[in-house]
């Protein structure tokens, strides 16, 4: 008797089963597919090229030695070192995505979230960060305006 | 017509329509056990429904002025304080419920664990417990972003960055969390629908079925006891207690909010407005995030940049994980309460996880490191050292309250969480290897134990 249930061809109950079954994934996939697509950002648009600093940039970077500038999607510390010469490294920590400060007095870039610290190339010198600061290109035009260009990675 | 026959006519009314008399029954039936526990601890889930209740009514009234946008969040959240008639103590009022609220629940979930009330059949109230925790943490982190202040920005910042470290997912999820790769005024509305809408009907859902299942199991009793030597009417009695006490908890909250408008003046427990959020402006020195988040932002200043082949952030993730799944699970872990036995350990895990927290957060607010002039930073040795002092005054004065009243005789954990503080803040040595040796230990002692108690007879000893 068990033998037979188990070699038996499908019966209507069980193939309508598995319609149903199907029929309430595909419905599920439906509703699912539209709601995930609607809740994951567009991204975002923003100059690839180099971007030239604005006045008020320029005039924050001679007043506290840095400045945090929007480049597209990112944000890039762009500072003057004791000797003049400029430098530009991502803003964002390596650790858990605060924005970093130029320590002018220290020469050292520093993050007060979790004490991050890295030196002037963006190499990690003490706290949790695990990764080094993504450095940038950066160049004083003969104008003195300041130009940054985003590297790739 | 006296009023008892009118209210006996409405009853009848409403009964013959939809027939109430079942639960009326109930209702008068139900008794609350008394001389079991300390009676106290059967308030404080009510304490927190009180605060939540309140929550609600004074975000209600928020919402009529708050409006979410760059230009507009921000400036609403001052213009309520400072020009709209009480619009500061509504705020003061909300934030101020919201603390007392995560509190209350903290006290009612650390109840239920050291009276061993989760044991079956009431595995499933705590998980629906559990989850609750999780919701409130989860409306705290988001309404901080609400008012778009500077402390609030980085808050969240660090906050969902952890985001990116699940595994596959990460990117996808911080990105749909945050509306972007960053914390922008996007991340700012997601939070606000999660916050005003999305949070609260799950949390009145998940609230129903708690209350229900409580409702239907009644009150916990000791371990290895089947019945109450007495017990209290639920109604009126036990119910117009519980009354009195939230009647308490509105004063003290009104005396709060009127007194101290923007809080404790504690970090983490403060909320002055401060300045508008800038995604340009760098984070300033001494940012702390909510108390009741602090021990994770101290654990993730703990961790090396690598560990075990592994980036700090990610295993620090992956350490608060399994800690917080043990929490979860505790119901089915405890095998000895589950045979209605006493479990020791278990007890001592609660106590251990009270110290483990208190240390972590003693260091997240640089207790005794100095600094804080002129971008002075703490001394972190110092701090750890004065957080090891005063965690062993704490774990010292908790067992002396645990043997004296209690007669708990079980302390290999919480004997752990104490070494860990004293090697790293009084030793000097680092945290996690401080945790390490201290953790090797505990489960030398519970492996040696275990041996003996498998050669020698059943020990009947030890904490209930």
């Amino acid at each position: 008797m068990a033998e037979s249930r188990t070699s038996s061809p499908a019966t209507r109950r069980s193939v309508l089963n598995l319609l149903l079954t199907m029929g309430g994934l595909g419905w599920l996939a439906s509703v699912l597919y539209p709601v995930i697509s609607y809740l994951r950002p567009l991204p975002m648009q923003g100059p690839s090229g180099p971007v030239g600093l604005t006045r008020a940039e320029i005039g924050k970077i001679e007043r506290d030695k840095f400045a945090i500038i929007p480049v597209g999607t990112r944000r890039v510390l762009v500072f003057e070192d004791s000797s003049g010469e400029l430098h530009a490294l991502d803003a964002k920590c390596t650790h858990e995505g605060c924005t970093v400060r130029y320590v002018s007095g220290e020469s050292l870039i520093w993050c007060a979230c979790h004490n991050g610290r890295f030196d002037l190339e963006g190499h990690v010198l003490g706290g949790p960060p695990p990764r080094p600061l993504a450095r940038h290109a950066v160049q004083r035009q003969a104008d003195g305006g300041i130009m940054v260009a985003v590297s790739k990675a | 017509m006296s009023d008892a026959s009118g209210s006996r006519g409405l009853l009848k009314w409403i009964d013959e329509r939809y027939q109430i008399s079942p639960l009326l029954e109930f209702v008068r039936h139900k008794e609350v056990p008394l001389g079991a526990h300390p009676i106290l601890w059967y308030y404080v889930g009510g304490t927190t429904l009180f605060f939540f209740a309140v929550q609600i009514l004074s975000g209600l009234l928020l919402l009529v002025y708050y409006q979410p946008g760059e230009t507009t969040s921000y400036e609403s959240i001052r213009y309520l304080t400072t020009k709209v008639p009480f619009g500061w103590l509504v705020r003061s009022v909300h934030c101020w419920s919201a603390h007392l609220m995560i509190i209350s629940l903290v006290t009612h979930m650390l109840s239920t664990m050291l009276l061993k009330a989760y044991r079956p059949p009431r595995e499933l109230t705590w998980v629906t417990g559990f989850a609750l925790f999780a919701l409130a943490l989860g409306f705290g982190f988001s309404g901080y972003l609400l008012p778009w202040n500077e402390l609030a920005f980085f808050a969240t910042a660090v906050g969902t960055d952890s985001v990116k470290s699940v595994p596959l997912l990460g990117d996808w999820l911080l990105n749909v969390l945050r509306g972007g790769p960053d914390v922008t005024i996007n991340t700012l509305y997601r939070f606000f629908a999660l916050h005003i809408c999305v949070l609260p009907i799950a949390a009145f859902g998940i609230i129903g079925v708690h209350l229900l299942f409580v409702q239907r199991q009644g009150m916990a009793l000791p371990v290895g006891e089947s019945e109450a030597p007495r017990g209290m009417r639920f109604f009126p009695n036990f119910a117009l207690r519980d009354l009195l006490l939230w009647l308490i908890c509105l004063i003290a909250l009104s005396a709060l909010a009127l007194f101290f408008p923007y809080g404790a003046g504690i970090p983490g427990f403060e909320w002055e407005l401060g300045q508008k959020a800038d995604p340009l402006a760098p984070a300033f020195p001494g940012i702390k995030p909510e108390w009741y988040f602090l021990w994770i932002y101290q654990l993730l200043k703990e961790f090396p940049p690598h560990l075990l082949g592994i980036e700090g952030p990610q295993l620090c993730l992956v350490v608060v994980n399994v800690l917080v799944a043990i929490w979860a699970l505790v119901p089915w872990l405890d095998r000895s309460a589950r045979a209605e036995k006493p479990s020791a350990g278990f007890t001592d895990l609660g106590v251990s996880a009270i110290l483990f927290l208190a240390f972590l957060t003693l260091k997240a607010w640089d207790i005794g490191g100095g600094g804080g002039a002129d971008g002075q930073l703490p001394d972190p040795a110092a701090v750890a050292r004065n957080s090891a002092w005063i965690l062993a005054a704490l774990t010292v004065a908790i067992t002396l309250v645990r043997v004296s009243f209690f007669h708990h005789r079980w302390f290999i954990l919480s004997g752990a969480a104490l070494l860990h503080a004293v090697l790293h803040g009084i030793g000097g040595v680092q945290y996690l290897a401080a945790g390490a040796i201290a953790a090797t230990l505990a489960a030398v002692a519970i492996g040696f134990l275990s041996i003996r108690a498998r050669r020698l007879p059943p020990f009947a000893g030890g904490n209930p």
